[in-house]
């Protein structure tokens, strides 16, 4: 695993959802952050985009690991 | 005999108390208050002005056997298996339970204190929704913000539930809600409809992509919003909030400007100073796996209810499952906590609806109907039955006929 990306776990998590997690973390982010979110709740990917255009930040990949879903994100603007 | 240490006599630890045997353990609760709150009540309270006592004492809420200790917990070292309270009682133990909710921190956003002791709120406290209704009954007009500041929170419906009932509430004082009432020939003679007595703006504002964060259950209650004339500004996470200009200003960047602010405050864990410190997160909530609310790398010690990291609601619900499974583990049996979530949603009018999900299942799109209203309505007098474990039977049917499984088959495949 790198060094400097934060994990967020939000496996399990379906209500209120891993977006709970994620604006948690960005609270507390700095430009150029990396964060690797991991969740089984399959609106995440859609939620994480909406979030990602609406704050200006990044996704660099996306991708379903058979246990679970993997999204990166880079913190562009806070 | 093993002793039992429960801190909180909140609805998580009343029914863990209440589920051990005191001929095996010798159980004990300490809180720092004697009364214990139904706090789903606080909605009723701000936007109805319910006048209905909410609170009894904690000593009366306890099994024969059980001991209650009025002290509030300032330091937990768990490598000694020892709990100190505020006049340097220390309680020692065999297990711990810590069950101490969440509390509010209005200091945490720039702005929020002033709102939160002008205005008050409906999530912390009698006093504060009391202060609220004040100003809802007496409301004249203009924009209504109402949300939460901070993406954790307790009860999600709960939320959401706030605006549907202070929509309810402006109607039946004869406001207009919304910027586009329809006044129809057929609505003219209805109050309500025309709002002779004013006009009002409800803007709900969320962290979350939608009015609802769990979509399913959005699909089914976003067309209500609508409906009412309420408004959403989503992925709305308050950063400031500018008390002069009225504003509230996001993360995102945007500004919401208000007449009546309805901000419900940002929650943390317990204060609390905990030997490991590692066991707390940023927040102060407490760690804890999420299928037997262990803390990590201590056999003896569990995190239950609002006050851990699980990734489901903080309800109480939720609370009361956890409970269930460490009084079984205590006791030696297996147990696992599955996530299973099962929150009341007012949408007001009279009708209400369940979100109900665990860790494998999504929030089933389960529709509002006046039964589930009256359901949530005699969950108010049963409560403290719950909590004494009398009403154990009626929540295994219901949790064995509601499952999220089951119901996912009907209702999520009927769209
Ligand atoms: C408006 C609203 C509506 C809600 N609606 C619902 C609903 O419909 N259904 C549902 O299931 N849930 C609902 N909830 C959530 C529910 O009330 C909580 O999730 C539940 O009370 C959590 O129980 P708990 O035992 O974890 O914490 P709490 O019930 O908050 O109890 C914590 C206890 O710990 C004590 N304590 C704290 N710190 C210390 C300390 N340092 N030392 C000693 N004692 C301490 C406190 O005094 C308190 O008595 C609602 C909440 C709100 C605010």
């Amino acid at each position: 695993m790198d060094a400097g990306v934060k994990i967020i776990d939000s496996r399990g998590a379906a209500c209120p959802g891993p977006i709970t997690d994620l604006a948690r973390a960005y609270r507390n982010s700095k430009v150029g952050d990396i964060f690797e979110m991991w969740a089984t709740d399959k609106g995440v990917k859609a939620d994480t985009q909406a979030w990602a255009t609406k704050t200006g930040n990044e996704i660099l990949e996306s991708r379903e690991d058979p246990d679970k879903i993997v999204i990166r994100i880079k913190i562009n603007k806070r | 005999m093993k002793k039992v240490l429960i801190i909180g006599g909140g609805g998580g630890g009343l029914i863990l108390a209440n589920h051990l045997d005191t001929n095996e353990f010798d159980v004990t609760i300490v809180d720092k208050s004697d009364l214990h709150f139904y706090q789903p009540w606080f909605l009723y309270i701000a936007f109805k002005g319910s006048q209905r006592k909410i609170s009894r004492p904690i000593g009366e809420l306890v099994r024969p056997g059980v001991n209650f200790v009025k002290d509030e917990i300032t330091e937990i070292n768990l490598d000694e298996r020892k709990a100190y309270g505020s006049r340097k009682v220390v309680y020692n133990y065999d297990y711990i339970a810590i069950a101490t909710g969440t509390s509010p921190d209005p200091d945490s956003i720039p702005g929020l204190r002033q709102i939160y002791d002008e205005y008050g709120d409906y999530h912390s406290s009698v006093y504060n929704s009391q202060k609220l209704w004040s100003h809802v009954k007496n409301f004249k007009g203009g924009t209504i913000a109402i949300g939460q500041s901070s993406p954790t929170c307790k009860c999600p419906p709960s939320l959401l539930e706030g605006a549907f009932l202070l929509e309810e509430r402006l109607r039946g004082m004869g406001m207009s809600v919304g910027t586009s009432d329809p006044v129809s020939p057929s609505n003219v003679n209805d109050p309500a409809k025309t709002g002779t007595k004013g006009k009002s703006r409800i803007v709900f504002f969320t962290p979350f992509p939608r009015a609802y964060s769990a979509e399913p259950m959005n699909r089914v209650v976003e067309p209500m919003v609508k409906e009412r004339g309420i408004e959403v500004m989503p992925f709305f996470d308050v950063d400031t909030i500018d008390g002069q200009n009225k504003t509230i200003n996001s993360l995102e960047g945007e500004s919401l400007k208000y007449d009546l602010p309805i901000i419900v405050p940002p929650c943390k864990g317990p204060k609390i100073k905990f030997i490991p410190e590692t066991v707390q997160d940023e927040d102060r909530f407490i760690k804890a796996d999420k299928n037997h609310m262990k803390i990590p790398g201590y056999d003896d010690a569990f995190a239950i209810g609002d006050c851990n990291t699980l990734p489901t609601s903080k309800t109480g619900v939720t609370a009361h499952l956890e409970a269930m499974t460490v009084s079984e583990l205590i006791q030696g049996k297996y147990s696992e906590f599955n996530g299973r979530i099962n929150c009341p949603f007012d949408t007001a009018y009279g009708k209400a609806t369940f979100v109900i999900a665990d860790y494998n299942n999504p929030v089933v799109p389960y529709p509002p109907t006046a039964t589930k209203h009256f359901m949530k309505m005699s969950m108010a007098r049963i409560y403290w039955m719950t909590l004494m474990g009398t009403a154990d039977p009626i929540f295994e049917q219901f949790f064995k006929f509601t499952t999220p499984e089951k119901l996912n088959k009907k209702y999520a495949s009927v769209e």
